[in-house]
């Protein structure tokens, strides 16, 4: 009985607002955020701009980031389809623009955008038309556990170059230390091993020359040879067992439980490490450290650059003019400087990252104002289709079913075949 | 049958069939015990009784409006399919079990192509068709395909029930004149109602169950039925296996249940439904 | 006697233009129309925004057949296949010519056999994941017994496949055993009393009597096994979603995967193209070369 009350109950709770709250506006905000902590803050922050702007209401669905991955096409074709969306940039952002899903904000921000890092709003900007704004920047560099280190002997401010990487691995797993954990089931964690070496070995040039076809396209040498020395790495088995089994937040679960020593993370990951763990503590600042990726011999890249993400949202075709509003609200100098306390996110707010509350943090603040080459996941810059194919291939080097070179063929067919 | 013969038999036919057994039901009682251990006993004892059950987590389940949501929607979504496609395939299989007009072998020929291949071969555009449809996100939007897609089957099956019936029946009610839609509604209906059970029944199970056609449709989860709500409840709980565990046995509870109190249309529908198909 | 005619002409009509429409509707707007726009659509480099005009011709076909994944899903359905015919038809069969007969258990035995088949491919590949989760799994705690760590199975392209198989003998025996069942109960009791009058017994009387007359069952049994080995998706989602490393793709998780994630309607149209063209051949040539006699 009791039951059935509290279904009629909430039944009711869940389709009155909808049906009779109508001189309400509904912003609907689709997020893909999974640490708790954070999520308190953000909801704070939308209360906080209901209050200031009455009649207005934010409403906050979540889903998880390979599921909005895999349901974000489907879903901007619905017309519910929510009027805040995520988004990495890149060419993903581009061909929603193409397809007419986007609202043009460029006249709603006005030069609010001129508070933000311009490099990150450049990457939100398409012909000049502005479609999203960036709320935190990142970078993909090595994430360790010093205590594990210190056991196998490893110092990993020594790690500098690739060779010192296979070498740190080497002693691991004589120490019978968990080198390395990946979410391989995921793909995109494995994809940052190809596309960091690429960086390293090719550099903005070698990137640029591939995206116009010259020097063999992504089939070119700097590509085949980022195959092969991650094949180098993939064939020292410095994954944890089942790899290929593991999402991301299995893995990042992982290295918060400390059960490896290393994990090749989006320096986000330094928070979403302690919420995923068991004991929620995760590695404490005492215990973390971080290395860049290591650089390749005779690499045309430059040390200081940088691969990581710009993110941040985009606003959806028909959506009430109050979700500007609040993403210039949740990208306002006081919630980036709480955020950036929090060691949540590198703000996009100029001088926000002055208030980082960690050294971890700082120093990749460091890294990326440092870095004239930041390279944007590939998966996301280089469009949907092409992008997951980096995925797929890179994911078949790590199982062992694609050569390095049937690998870089696979991308260099798919970025023929284009989006 | 002569006992001493089987004898020799019977001790590999009981190994066998306990052996078969043990196969079947290990997972689905561990799956339902697992729900009442903690994390941790159900690490170290996966197998047997708990040593303190956890009421807790079916009742929390119980509670939530999740659960629920998830299985009216499932329940919205499986009636809707059943009353239309009853409707819709008894009203055609009537008239090609019954009335003969220029044509109507080719339609038959026509519905009965659906047997040859299933949605999958077709979502994409069949995504498309309902998007511009504007049924995104919406019941009618997994429904109407689902009632296409089971007509073929639907209508075989109510076609053959009812030219089995006593044609005498036809030919007197025609001479009392009685139209042929009168006819339906007043005799054939209420004659059919077991075959009619039988196809509700399979067509209720298939939606129930159905995955593919609502992981297309839907974005909006409150409109999810329980096999897409699981799967979004195993990403959020990732490795907490009791909460899954308990889940797991919440949703299939009904199908169980149903199976239990509808066995014979069920075996008969999906088993006899399919030799006739 | 012309009135009545005309009247029962009337009625007729009457009953063909109301009770027809609704399902002719129905099954051309989203059954055949689909199934021809994948052809058209197959022909199309498109995101599926807007409508279709990067006009590629016959590429995407060869795109399809170029991705190693789907080459990979062609045979792990071809495996679903031997599989159902090597082990899960014997199996079944063996156990409906036991539970055919009358004894204490045996309706039981049937129903539990038959259960697996009618819970949703959902819920038992969720099951099935717990049961070869290397952490918490039943195949992890049979390995601790002898002090070993356990592999994970879904994890790992040389086993995902054979985890999977499994799972379907465990889903779909029971069916199979229960179309057996049903035909044994159905067989002419005569046939069978006979051959045991002229002394035939035990395996002797099943192999050479009971077994033949199950045939047109055994060809039913098998086209089942083929056309649910190549619709096979919901169970696969569960387990591997197609991993790892795009190791355990069917057809249809390539299709959902390859082209449904990533909006390639030309793309996964044309997927959908080559398996309605795979169900249809084999449908039309079993049919008359098994099943000519039914």
């Amino acid at each position: 009985m009791a039951i059935t009350r509290r279904v009629l109950l909430t039944t009711a709770a869940l389709t009155l607002p909808a049906r009779f709250a109508a001189a309400e506006t509904v912003v609907k905000w689709l997020h893909i955020e999974a640490n708790p902590a954070q999520v308190k803050i953000w909801e704070e922050v939308a209360r906080d701009f209901e209050a200031k702007n009455p009649g207005v209401k934010i409403e906050m669905s979540f889903l998880e980031n390979e599921a909005y991955k895999a349901k974000a096409p489907t879903l901007l074709q619905s017309k519910d389809r929510p009027h805040i969306i995520y988004s990495w940039a890149g060419g993903v952002l581009k061909s929603q623009v193409e397809a007419g899903v986007l609202e043009d904000i460029t006249n709603a921000v006005g030069d609010y955008k001129d508070r933000l890092s311009p490099a990150a709003v450049a990457a939100f900007t398409v012909d000049g038309h502005l479609y999203g704004l960036p709320h935190t920047v990142s970078q993909v560099g090595f994430m360790f556990n010093n205590e594990l280190f210190a056991k196998a002997g490893v110092d990993g401010a020594k790690i500098a170059t690739w060779d010192d990487l296979l070498e740190a691995v080497r002693k691991l797993k004589a120490a019978s230390v968990t080198p390395i954990v990946v979410g391989g089931a995921d793909k995109w964690p494995l994809h940052f091993y190809w596309t960091h070496l690429a960086v390293r070995i090719g550099g903005k040039a070698g990137f640029q020359a591939a995206l116009k076809g010259e020097n063999g396209g992504f089939e070119g040498p700097v590509f085949q040879r980022s195959g092969e020395l991650f094949k180098q790495l993939v064939d020292m088995q410095p994954f944890q067992t089942g790899f290929l089994g593991f999402k991301n937040p299995d893995a990042v679960g992982y290295f918060g439980d400390g059960k490896a020593s290393m994990i090749l993370a989006i320096s986000s990951f330094y928070h979403t490490q302690r919420a995923l763990s068991a004991s929620k503590n995760g590695i404490g600042d005492d215990k973390i450290g971080w290395f860049n990726f290591p650089t390749v011999p005779g690499g045309k890249g430059d040390p200081a650059d940088t691969l990581g993400g710009m993110n941040g949202w985009l606003v959806t075709k028909g959506a009430p003019k109050e979700a500007v509003g609040f993403i210039k609200h949740f990208i306002s100098e006081d919630v980036q400087k709480r955020l950036a306390a929090g060691n949540y996110i590198i703000p996009t707010y100029k001088g926000a990252e002055s208030g980082l509350g960690s050294d971890f943090m700082r120093n990749i603040a460091r890294n990326i104002a440092a870095s004239k080459y930041h390279q944007n996941f590939y998966d996301q810059d280089l469009g949907p289709n092409v992008g997951r194919v980096v995925n797929d291939a890179t994911a078949e080097i790590g199982g062992g079913t694609m050569t390095p070179k049937q690998a870089a063929k696979a991308i260099q067919d798919a970025y023929v075949q284009g989006n | 049958m002569s006992r001493i013969r089987l004898d020799g038999n019977l001790a590999f036919r009981t190994l066998f069939l306990l052996a078969a057994a043990i196969f079947v039901a290990t997972p689905l009682l561990a799956t339902v015990l697992g729900g009442f251990k903690t994390l941790g006993e159900l690490r170290t004892n996966p197998f047997g009784l708990p040593h303190d059950w956890q009421w807790q987590n079916y009742t929390d389940i119980l509670l939530s409006a999740r659960y629920w949501t998830l299985l009216g929607n499932s329940l919205a979504i499986a009636l809707l399919t059943v009353a239309l496609t009853l409707i819709t395939a008894s009203m055609a299989a009537f008239v090609f079990a019954h009335l003969r007009f220029f044509g109507s072998d080719m339609l038959f020929a026509y519905i009965t192509t659906g047997l040859l291949f299933p949605a999958a071969t077709a979502i994409l555009p069949l995504f498309i068709k309902v998007r511009d449809l504007g049924l995104l996100d919406s019941y009618f939007g997994i429904v109407l395909p689902q009632v296409a897609f089971g007509l073929a089957m639907s209508i075989l099956l109510l076609r053959r029930f009812f030219r089995d019936l006593p044609p005498e029946l036809l030919e007197a009610a025609v001479v009392d004149g009685c139209s042929y839609i009168g006819f339906f509604g007043h005799i054939t209906l209420p004659l059919s109602r077991p075959i009619l059970a039988t196809v509700g029944t399979i067509v209720f199970v298939h939606s129930w169950n159905a995955y593919l056609v609502p992981l297309v449709m839907l974005n909006n989860d409150r409109l999810y039925p329980w096999p897409l709500g699981i799967m979004v409840y195993q990403g959020e709980y990732s490795s907490e296996w009791h909460l899954i565990l308990a889940f797991i046995t919440l949703t299939i509870l009904p199908t169980v249940l149903l199976f239990v109190f509808a066995q014979k249309h069920i075996v008969a529908g999906l088993t006899a439904g399919a030799v006739k198909g | 006697m012309r009135t009545a005619s005309r009247g029962r002409d009337t009625s007729k009509w009457a009953a063909i233009l109301l009770f027809l429409p609704p399902a002719l509707l129905l099954f051309s707007i989203f059954v055949v129309l689909p199934a021809g726009e994948a052809g058209w659509y197959s022909a199309f480099n498109w995101n599926g925004f807007g409508r279709p005009t990067r006009w590629i011709g016959f590429d995407n076909y060869r795109f399809v057949f170029d991705n190693r994944a789907f080459g990979t899903a062609i045979a792990n359905n071809l495996l679903v296949i031997v599989v159902s015919l090597v082990v899960q038809l014997p199996l079944a069969l063996t156990l409906a010519l036991i539970l055919a007969e009358r004894f204490r258990g045996a309706v039981a035995l049937r129903m539990l056999f038959f259960l697996p088949y009618i819970l949703a491919e959902i819920a038992t590949g969720m099951i099935f994941s717990f049961v070869y989760d290397g952490n918490y799994g039943l195949l992890a705690a049979i390995y601790g017994w002898f002090g070993a760590e356990a592999p994970h199975l879904l994890a790992s392209p040389a086993t995902a496949m054979p985890a999977i198989l499994v799972v379907i003998v465990w889903k779909y025996f029971g069916f199979h055993m229960m179309l057996f069942i049903a035909a044994l109960q159905g067989m002419d009791r005569g046939v069978v009393e006979a051959a045991r009058i002229d002394g035939a017994t035990g395996w002797q009387l099943q192999r050479h009597v009971v077994i033949p007359l199950l045939h047109p069952t055994i060809r039913l049994s098998v086209f089942f096994a083929v056309v649910g080995s190549l619709q096979l998706f919901d169970l696969v989602m569960p387990l591997t979603r197609g991993g790892p490393a795009d190791s355990s793709h069917t057809i249809v998780s390539f299709l959902y995967t390859f082209g449904v994630m990533r909006m390639r309607v030309g793309f996964g149209s044309a997927v959908g193209v080559i398996l309605f063209v795979i169900c249809a051949t084999f449908a039309f040539t079993y049919k008359r070369w098994f099943m000519r006699d039914e």
